[in-house]
């Protein structure tokens, strides 16, 4: 479990009036890029590698938004996704994915499982959109 | 600045210091002056003294000729001793005074000739001899001796009034140089100290206004710093941010590729990417199992070298692989062999799909399919 955002006490005050994301990727480049740049943006973002994990942090810290990953080591996002919405069923979540889907199945498959679904080629920029709009 | 404040205080100083010694000088001559002053009257006095008892002395004498009363000798013996005392005090006062001690000497010449006459017809008379007093007295018919010694006393007395009068016009004089010394000196003291003053308002101004801009301008360097700093700052952020967007999409598309890859290098078939010219430039691992050659074997050889299309009959005039390339379609379903690193003929299904950039085919995709021994393509 990666805490990308600040842990100093003052800090951890101050952080507590942001924004939480639960960030959910195998890889440790994309947690500490995507965790690093919404932190930059004025989010408190917890950046963690497997559900496990997640449902943790879930049960604990109630996030403002999820973004995960869809092929994960040990589990299917979308499985997974299933799982944290009964967790937290108010919670919208991103899809963020390298496997690029068919515009058709975005629409009538992916939407209707996760609030936005995003490929990993979208500039910081584009994501950055997406989670303004649903936080 | 500092400087001319400086020599305006040396100035001052040595304006006070001249005044200073000017003013004990002209006490001390004040105070000389009041000397002489005393002196004079004391000449003057013991001259009046003088005259007095000497005309004391010549009463008694003539009152004791005619009563013969020892008491107007007493008289006349004290006022004579008096007269002397006077003499001697009068000589001793103008001894310094050349011209006053040539007066008292003539004084006491007549003087001391009176006293001589006073004292002989005061023996005469005292011894009975009235012939020799009637001689002696008789000689001073008139007095003249008596007369002379008045204006010479009074010429001394009028002699030293005199210069009283002239000293005292000097004293008054130097009273008034005083009064002015030391006027004039607090005066230029005063104008000094205040051009001093002005200078030193006028350097504080001056300073107060170089402090000013001084301030100013470290305020205006303050706010270019600060405009600056958050400038560099803005600018940092903005380079972090591209940084990271860089390394974002560097990351998203070395994902693609390696997912991409992954997905053709799974494919069962053989997969080949060819060149305008049919040369492989790519193969998949199926090619390299098949043919047994590995990839920098197969890269920029024609494709013609491992595959090439197969007719149970007469093959046709033109090329089908050309043709579809040179036409920009597909080509599906044509029969084929690969020929592995032993010579031996595989036959396969292949089909070629061209590679298009901008409306231009640069290539194509060739993918052969192994047909089974049943004459069916294996799954």
């Amino acid at each position: 479990m990666t805490r990308a955002s600040a842990t100093k006490p003052a800090e951890t005050r101050a952080a507590s009036a942001q924004k939480h994301i639960l960030l959910i990727d195998d890889e440790a480049d994309i947690r500490e890029m995507l965790g690093m740049f919404l932190t930059g943006n004025g989010y408190r973002v917890t950046a963690v590698a497997s559900e496990i994990e997640a449902e943790k942090i879930a049960g604990i810290d109630r996030p403002h938004l999820v973004i995960t990953d869809l092929q994960l080591e040990y589990s299917d996002g979308l499985e997974m996704v299933g799982r944290l919405k009964a967790l937290l069923p108010e919670t919208p979540m991103i899809l963020l994915t390298g496997v690029l889907f068919d515009p058709k199945v975005v629409r009538e498959v992916l939407i209707k499982v996760v609030s936005s679904y995003i490929d990993k080629t979208a500039p910081l920029s584009r994501i950055l959109e997406e989670v303004r709009r649903l936080t | 600045m500092i400087r001319r404040v400086l020599v305006l205080f040396l100035v001052v100083i040595t304006v006070f210091i001249a005044v200073a010694i000017a003013s004990v000088r002209n006490i001390n001559r004040a105070v000389a002056g009041s000397d002489w002053v005393n002196h004079t009257h004391s000449v003057i006095l013991e001259n009046e003294g003088l005259r007095s008892d000497l005309f004391i002395g010549d009463g008694a004498a003539h009152t004791f000729v005619v009563t013969g009363d020892t008491r107007d000798r007493r008289a006349c013996i004290e006022a004579l001793s008096n007269v002397d005392e006077h003499l001697e005090l009068l000589a001793a006062l103008t001894r310094t005074e050349s011209a006053q001690k040539d007066q008292v000497a003539r004084i006491s010449v007549l003087v001391n000739r009176r006293t001589d006459l006073i004292r002989s017809v005061v023996a005469a008379r005292q011894a009975g001899d009235t012939e020799r007093v009637r001689t002696l007295l008789a000689d001073d018919a008139g007095q003249p001796a008596l007369k002379e010694i008045q204006r010479a006393i009074e010429k001394l007395k009028y002699d030293e009034l005199e210069l009283l009068t002239e000293r005292d016009t000097a004293s008054f004089l130097q009273a008034q140089m005083t009064r002015w010394t030391v006027w004039a000196g607090v005066t230029l003291d005063l104008l000094l100290l205040l051009g001093a003053g002005w200078l030193i308002r006028d350097d504080i101004a001056a300073r107060r206004r170089a402090a000013a801009v001084l301030l100013e301008t470290n305020e205006r360097l303050e706010a270019m710093v600060l405009e600056r700093t958050s400038e560099l700052a803005a600018a940092n952020v903005k380079l972090t941010d591209e940084n990271l967007e860089r390394r974002w999409s560097n990351q998203g598309l070395e994902h693609q590729l390696r997912y991409n890859n992954l997905i053709i290098n799974s494919i069962n078939d053989l997969v080949l990417v060819l060149t305008r010219a049919r040369n492989i430039s790519r193969v998949n691992p199926a090619v390299v199992r098949l043919t047994g050659k590995e990839p920098h074997e197969l890269v920029h050889t024609p494709f013609s070298t491992i595959a090439r299309p197969h007719y149970d009959g007469e093959p046709p005039m033109l090329d089908p692989i050309s043709q579809a390339m040179n036409e920009g379609r597909d080509l599906r379903g044509q029969r084929a062999v690969v020929i592995d690193k032993l010579g031996r003929e595989i036959p396969v299904i292949m089909a070629l799909f061209p590679l298009r950039d901008s409306d231009k085919v640069v290539g194509g995709v060739a993918i052969l399919q192994v047909v089974p021994s049943s004459g069916r393509p294996q799954s």
